[in-house]
């Protein structure tokens, strides 16, 4: 059996397989999506409409014994933002659509009835359709206990959906896919497909990958070669290596590293330090879990066959679980951004916003704009509980916090929104780190810290020689986004960039294991070549959307509020951002 | 934001430590700040570490000097906050750091 591509109408609820297209062969993960999205798409029509598509692709690496390989790409034209979208999450889900020999989904049209809710079932034998609306207004981790307990085990089983924010169609609603215990925590999380999603009537798409064909690979020997060198460097890097920084503290660990470069976003966007910053960390974390369940916790993985497993768990005082997973961005966007310094207070947020279906960094930076607009004070954790509540009620106020910073602010008269292209900015001051803040400018996402992760070379040092207040980094912060695009198209979770990155035979391990599968002869220069060319496809698909180079800035308060402790304005020349891209 | 009043100390380098490195400050406690004082005016990053005591292979290569990403080689002043992070922590391998000028 060949790879297909699974097209379904949710008009009349029909699906056909269909080949895939010569030159789509080698595409996968965000370079298959985008590339869908743009030749089928309208680049005018509204998100939330019936020429809206939803694009589901797994990585090329994907169902395949290569490490941390489990990412998949969700890709349309964005809700919050109204440029194209590429959102991806680290999933079992991705290998099990791969394995099925799946090269995408394209979900399509639009059902007259909007109340009702529908599931996709896939398996060996194809698709079926099974009514979803005892779901409906259901708390994620009900639903999804609820459907593997019907459809199968974890094993086999892997479930992407919606939650009550992509029922009401928010800005913030994204789309939840199970961790590797069937939490219903991991997320695509930013940009509202979750509401795209729900727009076209689909509640959960459910994979059963029993007796599943597997991932064709071109070249056995090349394939086991790369994958091998990829996961020796991913084992000898100090950041992702086990009992290394990620996999002890997880992404939290950069909560003290941040702060002290003061460019932690604290209290909406005013500061670059927090004062309760230690105790929101992921050092901090580690403490009270080893307090509470009297032993020292490592992290783990979020999906089959990662080597870094940086996922950490939250334990309650008594010791049981509370939440998996708190990431540093959403340990930050209701934590420093809105003055919260109690940890099982902001993980309580994140799983709410879990259980609503909700992108954590918009919430976290609606509310804290909200803060500012004077709805709450800032370091209310118990008001800010009650806000997220009344999210997941539907209520006029939760509907208007669920549309993002940039509706929130205008709702509540707020001049400090820090967002680009409607999508507030997640954990990195860019007037304290100028190189992110010139990638949230120029991504074609909107602000996005993942669509270019200048950070490790500024901050972390990856690469050793930037520093975070040096401001000429144009070329930098251009080679990243083209970096990010091929990463995020080959399965691969972002962050095998610190080793790769670093360890020349890293690097030509994830070349090589491509090669071996697809059957080509990649080089470095075609990692290059071709993340250039998923960038220039999205630049293109956001032009016919109506977005010019006056998109490509950040928020004017930033130019002129100095940033404590640097005391920084954001002062990148115009004519610099409008160069790293061309 | 500067630091609060209670820190301040215009005659002492300010020395906030992370991870394994807290236990060379009278409070460990991860969940708040490990903050030691030293005298150090007009000395290096790497005399004030050997002073503490600090092994080069507990040392991590994020150190930040106010805010600032630095290498060993700088000279502190008065009122100057130093952070160090250790090595377990570390986002930089130590033979970029050594390389570092």
């Amino acid at each position: 059996m060949m790879q297909r591509i699974l097209r379904v109408n949710m008009i009349d609820r029909t699906a056909t397989f269909e080949e895939v297209p010569e030159k789509y062969k080698v595409r996968a993960g965000r370079w298959l999506t985008s590339s869908i999205v743009a030749s089928e798409v309208p680049p005018t029509c509204h998100p939330l409409g019936p020429k809206n598509k939803l694009v589901i692709s797994a990585g090329l690496t994907s169902g395949t014994s290569s490490p941390t390989s489990a990412r998949v790409s969700i890709g349309g034209k964005s809700p919050l933002t109204g440029t194209i979208k590429e959102s991806n999450a680290g999933t079992g889900f991705a290998h099990m659509l791969a394995r099925l020999r799946i090269k995408s989904i394209i979900i399509e049209g639009q059902p007259q009835d909007t109340t009702k809710y529908w599931t996709i079932k896939i398996d060996k034998n194809g698709p079926s359709f099974l009514p979803a609306d005892e779901y409906v207004g259901l708390k994620l981790s009900e639903a999804y206990e609820r459907l593997f307990a019907e459809h199968g085990g974890l094993s086999h089983t892997s479930i992407m959906g919606i939650g009550v924010a992509g029922e009401y169609r928010l800005g913030a609603a994204g789309i939840c896919f199970n961790d590797i215990k069937g939490r219903a925590t991991r997320y695509s999380g930013r940009g509202g497909m979750g509401a795209v999603m729900g727009s076209k009537g689909l509640k959960f798409i459910i994979l059963d990958d029993t007796d599943a064909p597997g991932v064709e690979i071109a070249d056995k020997e090349l394939f086991d070669r790369g994958r091998k060198k990829l996961a020796d460097a991913l084992l000898a890097h100090a950041i992702t290596k086990p009992k290394g920084a990620l996999n002890s503290y997880g992404t939290a660990v950069l909560v003290n590293i941040i702060n002290e470069v003061g460019g932690l976003p604290t209290r909406n966007f005013r500061s670059g330090r927090f004062e309760g910053a230690t105790k929101v960390s992921g050092e901090a974390l580690f403490a009270n879990n080893k307090e509470r369940i009297g032993k020292e916790v490592y992290n783990h993985a979020c999906s089959p066959g990662c080597i870094i497993q940086c996922s950490n768990t939250v334990y309650r005082k008594d010791g049981s679980e509370h939440m998996s997973c708190l990431e540093y961005e959403s340990d930050w966007a209701f934590g420093p951004n809105c003055e919260i310094d109690d940890l099982d207070t902001i993980a309580e947020l994140v799983n709410k916003c879990n259980e609503y279906g909700l992108d954590t960094i918009e919430v976290g930076g609606a509310l804290a704009v909200a803060m500012d607009g004077g709805l709450a004070e800032f370091g209310d954790g118990k008001r800010a509980l009650e806000i997220v509540d009344e999210i997941g009620k539907g209520t006029p106020l939760g509907r208007i916090i669920g549309s993002g910073a940039v509706t929130t602010g205008r709702a509540f008269g707020v001049s400090r929104v820090p967002a680009v292209k409607g999508q507030n900015m997640p954990a990195y001051e860019p007037r304290a780190i100028k190189g992110i803040g010139m990638t949230y400018a120029v991504g074609t996402m909107g602000a996005d810290h993942t669509s270019g992760y200048t950070i490790a070379t500024e901050v972390l040092g990856v690469a050793g020689k930037a520093d975070p207040m040096n401001s000429n980094k144009a070329e930098m912060a251009r080679n990243f986004q083209y970096a990010t695009g091929f990463i995020d198209s080959s399965g691969h979770c972002l962050f095998i960039a610190f080793a790769i990155l670093d360890i020349p035979s890293g690097f030509e391990g994830m070349i090589e294991e491509c090669n071996g599968i697809l059957g080509t002869s990649w080089t470095a220069d075609d990692v290059g070549r071709i993340g250039k060319e998923v960038i220039d496809i999205e630049r293109v698909f956001n032009r016919a959307a109506g977005f010019t180079k006056a998109d490509d800035r950040l928020p004017e308060f930033m130019t002129y509020e100095p940033l404590p402790p640097h005391n920084a304005v954001w002062d990148i020349p115009d004519e610099e951002l409008d160069s790293i891209l061309g | 934001m500067s630091p609060p009043p209670a820190y301040t100390n215009m005659r002492h380098i300010e020395i906030h430590l992370y991870g394994k490195l807290r236990r060379y400050a009278p409070d460990t406690d991860p969940r708040a700040d490990s903050v030691l004082r030293v005298a150090g005016d007009g000395k290096t990053i790497a005399q004030i570490v050997e002073e503490i005591g600090i092994g080069k292979r507990d040392l991590g290569a994020n150190i930040f000097v106010n805010g600032e990403y630095s290498d060993l080689e700088r000279m502190l002043h008065s009122g100057d906050r130093l952070a160090l992070f250790p090595d377990d922590m570390q986002l930089l391998y130590k033979w970029y750091f050594a390389w570092r000028k």
